[in-house]
Parts: C-alpha cells; sequence; structure tokens
C-alpha cells in the first residue's frame, strides 16, 4: 500500500490542480470537458511510471546486491527471467493505473466506453515501459542511471505525451515531434478506449503500441543476455 | 546414472575482460556421491570455475557436464541438479527466511505445498524455525549462513556447490556445519567443496585438488597427495604446490 497510495495522490493531485483550476479556463476538448479529457492521459502516466520504475529497481537492486545469482543459475532461460521481470512490472503498473481510474472516474463523472479495449491497451502500455524498466535495470552499473530513465526520459516525455492537451493544440513542428513519443501513442489509445475521441485514427495508434512492447521486450531480453555486471 | 560422473569439466578456459586468465584450461571430473575439494589461494580460480558450471560465468572454451548433462545446451536438466551455497552471501534483504526458501523452491518448479514441507523440514534441521518470519538483514553472519545453506538444498540437489561455507563464521558453527554437510555426503550428495581452510578440506574430502593460477596444479586423495610430495598434511602440499607454483 505504500507504493501505491502516494502515486494515487499524486494522480489526483493533477486531476485536481489542472482539471479544476484550468478546467475553469478550457472547458472542453474536441466536446469532451477538460476534466474527463485528462483522466485517461493520468492513468496512464501513472502505470507507465509505476511499471518501469518497478523493474528497473528490481532488476537494478537484485544485481548490486547480487541476488539476482539465484535467478540466473536457476533452470530458467535469459527469455524466462526477462518475461518474469516485465510481467512483474505490468502488474505493478496496470494496478497503479486502474487505481486513479477506479478513484477519478466516479470524482470526474466517466464511463468508459471500451473497458476491454483499455484493459489491453493498459496491460501493453504496462508491459513496454516495465520491459524498458528491466532492460534499463540490466545495463545499469549506478543509481543514478535508473534515475535518469524516470526523471529525465519517462516524466517528460509523459508529461509531452498529450496527457493534459490535445495534440491539435500544438504548432506543427511539435505536433511532427509528438507523434515520435512512445507515449503519445500509448495516451491516445487509452483515451480513445475510455472516451472514443484521439488525436490519431486509433488503430495504427493501437498496432504502434503492439509494436512498442514487442521492441522493448527484445531490450529486455537481449539486456538480460548480455548485460554488464550479470554475469562474470 | 551408474558409472557417470557426478561432474565432468573439460578443457575449461576463462579470461575476463580485464585480461586476467582465471581458468587455463582446467579440467577434472568428480564421481558421483563423492565429497571433493578445491583448494586454492585467493585469486586462484575456484569461484570461477563453480560459477563456468553454473553459468554465472561465461567461459571461453571448454565443456561441462552434470550426470552426463551438457551445462550449456541442456542447462535446465543440469541446472536442476546443482545446488551452490556461494561464497558472499546474496540474500534479499526484502525477504523473510521462508519467503527467500519458498522463492527459490518456486525458480526450480517445486510445487508450493512441497516446498512448504520442505522448507519446515530445512528450518529445523538448520535450528531456524523460530527465525521463519524474520527478514533476512536482521540475522547475524551465521545465520545468513545458514539460510544459504538452506535455500541451496531446497529443490533436492544432486550435487552441491559449497563455495567457502564457514568463511567467517565461529569455531562452534563450523563444527556444525560440518557435521551436517557429512551427513549429506553419506546420504549420496555429491559436494564440491571450496576452501582456503586446509583442516577444513583435510576433514571433510576424500578427493582434493590444488587450483593455483587458473590451472589444477595437483590433485588425489590427502594420502596419495601427501605420499606424492613427501608431507605430514595437507597443508603442507599446499605450500609445496603453491610455493613451487608461484616460483616461492
Amino acid at each position: 500500500m505504500q507504493t501505491l497510495i502516494p502515486s494515487l495522490l499524486t494522480s489526483l493531485l493533477y486531476l485536481v490542480v489542472f482539471g479544476v483550476a484550468l478546467g475553469g479556463r478550457i472547458k472542453q476538448i474536441e466536446g469532451i470537458p477538460y476534466l474527463e479529457y485528462i483522466l485517461p492521459g493520468v492513468a496512464l502516466m501513472n502505470l507507465v511510471t509505476g511499471s518501469q520504475m518497478n523493474s528497473s529497481w528490481s532488476v537494478f537492486d537484485a544485481k548490486r546486491e547480487r541476488y539476482i545469482d539465484e535467478v540466473l543459475i536457476a533452470p530458467m532461460s535469459d527469455l524466462q527471467i526477462a518475461l518474469a521481470y516485465s510481467l512483474g512490472g505490468t502488474l505493478r503498473g496496470v494496478v497503479m493505473g486502474a487505481g486513479v481510474l477506479l478513484v477519478g472516474a466516479p470524482f470526474v463523472g466517466v464511463n468508459i466506453a471500451h473497458p476491454g479495449l483499455l484493459l489491453l491497451i493498459g496491460v501493453l502500455s504496462a508491459f513496454t515501459f516495465s520491459a524498458l524498466g528491466t532492460m534499463v535495470g540490466a545495463l545499469a552499473t549506478r543509481i543514478e542511471h535508473i534515475s535518469f530513465l524516470t526523471s529525465v526520459v519517462i516524466q517528460p516525455l509523459a508529461f509531452l505525451g498529450g496527457v493534459f492537451y490535445s495534440v491539435g493544440m500544438l504548432p506543427e513542428a511539435l505536433r511532427i515531434a509528438t507523434l515520435f513519443n512512445p507515449i503519445f501513442h500509448t495516451v491516445d489509445a487509452a483515451r480513445y478506449a475510455t472516451l472514443e475521441v484521439s488525436d490519431l485514427n486509433p488503430y495504427p495508434t493501437i498496432a504502434v503500441v503492439f509494436l512498442l512492447a514487442a521492441l522493448a521486450f527484445c531490450g529486455a531480453w537481449w539486456a538480460i543476455c548480455r548485460g554488464p555486471n550479470l554475469r562474470y | 546414472m551408474n558409472g557417470t560422473p557426478a561432474l565432468r569439466v573439460e578443457k575449461l578456459k576463462k579470461t575476463y575482460s580485464t585480461g586476467v586468465l582465471a581458468l587455463d584450461g582446467v579440467s577434472l571430473e568428480i564421481g558421483a556421491g563423492k565429497f571433493f575439494g578445491l583448494l586454492g589461494p585467493n585469486g586462484a580460480g575456484k569461484t570461477t570455475l563453480i560459477n563456468s558450471i553454473v553459468s554465472l560465468a561465461r567461459p571461453d572454451s571448454g565443456s561441462v557436464e552434470v550426470f552426463g548433462r551438457d551445462a550449456y545446451e541442456e542447462f535446465r536438466e543440469a541446472r536442476r541438479m546443482i545446488g551452490v551455497s556461494p561464497q558472499e552471501i546474496n540474500l534479499d534483504k526484502f525477504l523473510t527466511v521462508e519467503e527467500t526458501m519458498l522463492f527459490h523452491a518456486g525458480y526450480y518448479g517445486v510445487p508450493k505445498d512441497k516446498a512448504r514441507e520442505r522448507a519446515g523440514e530445512l528450518l529445523e534441521r538448520f535450528a531456524l524455525t523460530d527465525k521463519r518470519k524474520q527478514r533476512v538483514n536482521t540475522l547475524s553472519g551465521g545465520m545468513k549462513r545458514r539460510v544459504l545453506f538452506a535455500r541451496a538444498l531446497m529443490h533436492d540437489p544432486k550435487v552441491l556447490f559449497l563455495d567457502e561455507p564457514t568463511a567467517g563464521v565461529d569455531v562452534e558453527l563450523r563444527y556444525k556445519l560440518w557435521g551436517y554437510i557429512r551427513e549429506l555426503n553419506h546420504g549420496g550428495l555429491t559436494i564440491l567443496l571450496t576452501t582456503h581452510y586446509l583442516e577444513e578440506a583435510e576433514a571433510l574430502c576424500e578427493e582434493v585438488a590444488l587450483i593455483n593460477g587458473g590451472r589444477i596444479a595437483a590433485q588425489g586423495t590427502s594420502a596419495e597427495l601427501k605420499e606424492r610430495y613427501g608431507a605430514a598434511s595437507i597443508e603442507e602440499v599446499y605450500l609445496k604446490v603453491v610455493g613451487r607454483d608461484t616460483g616461492g
């Protein structure tokens, strides 16, 4: 609970500060009340940061304290080990994202349009960033590398991924740059699943999310096979 | 498995990225049910040899078989037969003693009910029952060593690697651990013990290999080695062999 509650509170703060404060100025985006509009993105943001932090720290701490040796000498393949760490972070991310939705949805008053699709997007997004976290945890040689991932890569990408605004509100150059932000695609797909609005055509976006998950997992698998300081 | 050696290592070579030659074509064979000791000074290659067998280190060349199973091609079958009590204490400090044992069993595919039963037996055997719910980082060094032992046995291995098992423990615990190790070996478990405590090797091991500079410098039973080197004790053999190898 001590890991879930702080992130839940942070997300609710975003809803209150951005939604209530800015919601008075930005009444609607694409016909959706602002508070409702940002809820899926805030949940995704929580999911993404939670999943990658869980797996990156899990792998890094295990490597630092060498209790990862127990896993490496067990009768498991590197693929299984990478999958195990990635799925562990996925579960945490999904729980954290779901927590925001469960608490925020009644508060905001939103009904989820496609719950099954939202679950799929949530699981895939959590898996993608958990796999990324696994890769970074396996490759990192210092704690600063893990912190770097979270504070310099993930959080900026999350804030710039269309969580609090529509990409259509940006100048052309920034709109194009946003297309290269992986978190934007997960947020856009989640927004479609929740509210049936999106900046891009939803089905290619969902395909991109699948592709990101596959690529991230390949990275995690490679890192478990070849990461420095894992094997001697 | 009759007649199949528990462990066969052939021409194992390993050079670390720093350029240190850790294993220089090491070959050895340990018969099933034997108690084999690997002696050598610090940096001789003892831990590297164990790590290479269990895939914690990637050897440059050579082969390893565990009861006839290739340790790299048939790694699942080979690793399932090996238990390791490492030199350094590598317990997850956030887990309790019981969780440590049960998680380990999970890595080896031991069913949960069997794992609980086995954990109970081992906790009792190692006098850790009253510590089962305690986090491992609250235990003394000697208790942590016992947890390492117990953990290595959770999946009922056929070969047990003990890497400096009594390093840093008090005399009383050392003798207790010796007693338990002997009992395991009498029950049929093949044991490879690495140590630089010569009296430990002499007291426990049927056969001993001396490793120095990544090479097996001498091998045989205690009696054979003493006769070969005209020594009264393994310590004398060790000093003659290691001293000769280092030009001393």
